[in-house]
């Protein structure tokens, strides 16, 4: 016991019986399963060797077959006594609750159910309490994702129809779909779009309708992972600089923003990457009355055209 | 881990001087050693949640206290899962990009597969999410929502203790819902603004009114309790129009009524709920510059006008 640390105990509880359910267990398979290094998880195997039933007679103690251990497979014998794991923790149960939770609004219509009935499997196994935490992702319709899923799985380009934030108009791009994911609470297709000759991402709840096409996608290499904030480190950005009145501060949680300054006066200044002019354009005419300041000036030349549009059509 | 061992064996109670005869890693200590290693050893095995009990097995001698682990208090319980809720359970098991909350899924789906559950995830793996927690204050309220324990942080530049009641991700954010017992009142915290490290506090959470709950879990989703009629040019804001219904004719027009102005030509009109607060509204509106034109109610296309003049007069 004096030779084992607190993170070991639990993994050793469930080595056992795991070692037990797959006779002759690989080596390296088995380490990625406990999540540590196959060098770990023979020094576990060493600790189990001194284990046993009480008394430490040498029949009473695990036995593990150290001439298997060299060619890579684990034999452990001896240890029926341990033969189930021990009850998930509190926190074990939640994290795949709540990660199943994640996953339903993910699945489609032949995933959904099963996501559904092993959480509430799980949450009567834990008993209650698994309302503690909740998630929600928007991740549009169903049938979209069973659909992006088929095209994935059968190789095939789509037409996307899809609403962006940025162009105001409906958008109709031939991808070859790779992944779906999540970011920020929102749902995203990666796709390597034909016109563009790039991969690009689509928020899922933004895309209206896939129509696949009879045309297999081509191999692009791997697809890039989404990235945790937008806009990073785009070549093409420029830096822009607002300074906000208090109105305007919600943009600090939705934002990715290079860096921020409290100025006098209840002002907040920040500075922001703008990859995309006509987002910046929609995002300035939102924040209206809210902003004191734009730097450069010329960042704001066509949000203050296009509102001087909007007042024109509206008399 | 021999501790576990010959606790969980036992049919009774075992008492001190039996467990320090029995478990090898006890031979050799001096009685303080004895005394400190058992104690930490124990402490560790409850805070794991293995579940030791304390009793005596003589009605007569209640003193002699010994220490037992009920197998059926300890085991993982039977869990029918089918072989597609396994394979949902894989996927979540690999959703959380978080090393702590990772690693507590991946050792919860251990336990299954040490208990002979072995989830085929490559099926479904093309939903997976990913479910961040990037706020360095979430892992201590994961811990204390989970526990039921009260938790001191600073918010708004204010030391509070907080007894939390749920933990609830809104577009990729966390936000911490709980009794602020310095006001008394039932708040809900966005994590990524907690200005200090949170510490677990003294004392037990009162189960909340889980209408309360509900309450506040609705308000960090903005009302939208305003029917406005718009007039959005063909073939724009797709992404606004898709949650709009189209404005037909009236089929019983009331002849005192003041008819409603006609959309522009070009343009269609629709019927939209809006942020109850205008000036909200108008944020949301103004982002579509001149495509969007507000017919109905008269305040809505006031705020917008007034919020658009802003951006005319900027310079």
């Amino acid at each position: 016991m004096a030779m084992t640390s607190s993170s070991q105990v639990p993994r050793l509880l469930a080595l056992v019986p795991y070692l037990q359910a797959h006779p002759d267990a690989d080596l390296e398979a088995t380490a990625s399963v406990f999540d540590v290094t196959p060098r770990q998880l023979v020094a576990d195997l060493k600790v189990l060797w001194f284990c046993g039933l009480p008394g430490g007679a040498p029949g009473d103690l695990i036995e593990v077959d150290m001439d298997a251990l060299e060619s890579g497979t684990i034999r452990l014998t001896n240890a029926e006594f341990l033969a189930r794991p021990h009850r998930f923790t509190p926190e074990e149960a939640m994290s795949l609750v709540v990660a199943l939770a994640a996953l339903e609004e993910m699945a489609d219509a032949e995933l959904g159910p099963a996501v559904r009935s092993a959480r509430a499997k799980l949450e009567g196994a834990v008993g209650g309490g698994t309302d503690k935490v909740a998630i929600a992702v928007s991740a549009g319709q169903e049938s979209i994702r069973g659909q992006l899923a088929d095209a994935i799985a059968a190789g095939v380009a789509v037409r996307l129809t899809y609403h962006g934030a940025s162009r105001g108009v409906a958008t109709t791009p031939v991808v070859d779909p790779a992944r779906l994911g999540t970011r920020d609470g929102y749902g995203y297709l990666t796709a390597w779009a034909h016109e563009r000759a790039g991969w690009r991402t689509y928020r899922l709840d933004r895309i209206v309708a896939v129509d696949p096409l009879e045309q297999a996608t081509t191999d692009h290499g791997p697809a890039p992972a989404l990235a945790s904030g937008w806009l990073d480190d785009r070549p093409d950005a420029v830096e822009v600089t607002l300074d906000l009145r208090p109105g305007g501060r919600w943009i600090t949680e939705y934002h990715p923003l290079v860096a921020t300054e409290e100025l006098p006066d209840g002002l907040l200044r920040v500075r922001m990457r703008v990859a995309d002019p006509g987002w910046f354009r929609r995002l300035l005419l939102r924040l209206g009355p809210a902003v004191a300041r734009v730097d450069p000036p010329q960042a704001a030349a066509s949000a203050i055209e296009a509102a001087r549009e909007a007042l024109g059509g509206d008399r | 881990m021999n501790l576990t061992i010959c606790l969980l064996m036992a049919r009774r109670f075992v008492e001190r001087e039996q467990i320090r005869e029995l478990v090898e890693g006890y031979h050799g200590l001096s009685d303080q050693a004895f005394e400190r290693t058992f104690e930490r050893d124990k402490d560790d095995l409850r805070a794991m949640g293995v579940p030791v009990e304390t009793g005596s097995n003589s009605p007569l001698f209640p003193d002699e206290v010994g220490y037992r682990i009920r197998r059926r208090d300890f085991e993982l319980p039977e869990i029918d899962f089918t072989p597609a809720e396994l394979a949902a359970l894989g996927v979540a098991s690999t959703v959380w990009d978080d090393a702590r909350l990772g690693g507590q899924a991946t050792a919860a789906l251990a336990k299954l597969r040490a208990s002979g559950l072995d989830p085929d995830a490559d099926r479904v793996a093309t939903f997976a999410p990913t479910v961040g927690a990037r706020e360095p204050a979430f892992e201590t309220l994961w811990q204390a929502t989970l526990a039921g324990q009260p938790v001191a942080f600073t918010y708004r530049g204010l030391a509070r203790v907080v007894e939390p009641w749920r933990l609830v991700n809104r577009k990729g954010a966390w936000y911490l819902i709980g009794l602020d017992r310095t006001r008394g009142e039932g708040r809900s915290y966005k994590v990524s603004r907690i200005e200090d490290a949170p510490r677990l506090a003294k004392g037990e959470v009162t189960p909340p009114d889980p209408a309360v709950v509900e309450e506040h879990v609705r308000s960090l989703t903005a009302r939208r309790d305003t029917i406005a009629t718009i007039a959005v040019r063909d073939g724009a804001a797709p992404d606004l129009v898709r949650f709009a219904r189209p404005v037909g004719p009236d089929p019983e027009p009331n002849p005192d009524a003041d008819p409603a102005a006609p959309p522009p030509p070009g343009f269609t009109a629709w019927r939209l709920r809006v942020a109850s607060d205008p000036t909200d509204a108008a944020g949301d509106i103004a982002w579509y510059g001149a495509d969007v034109v507000v017919l109905d109610p008269p305040e809505l296309a006031a705020a917008v006008r007034a919020h658009l003049e802003a951006v005319a007069a900027w310079r």
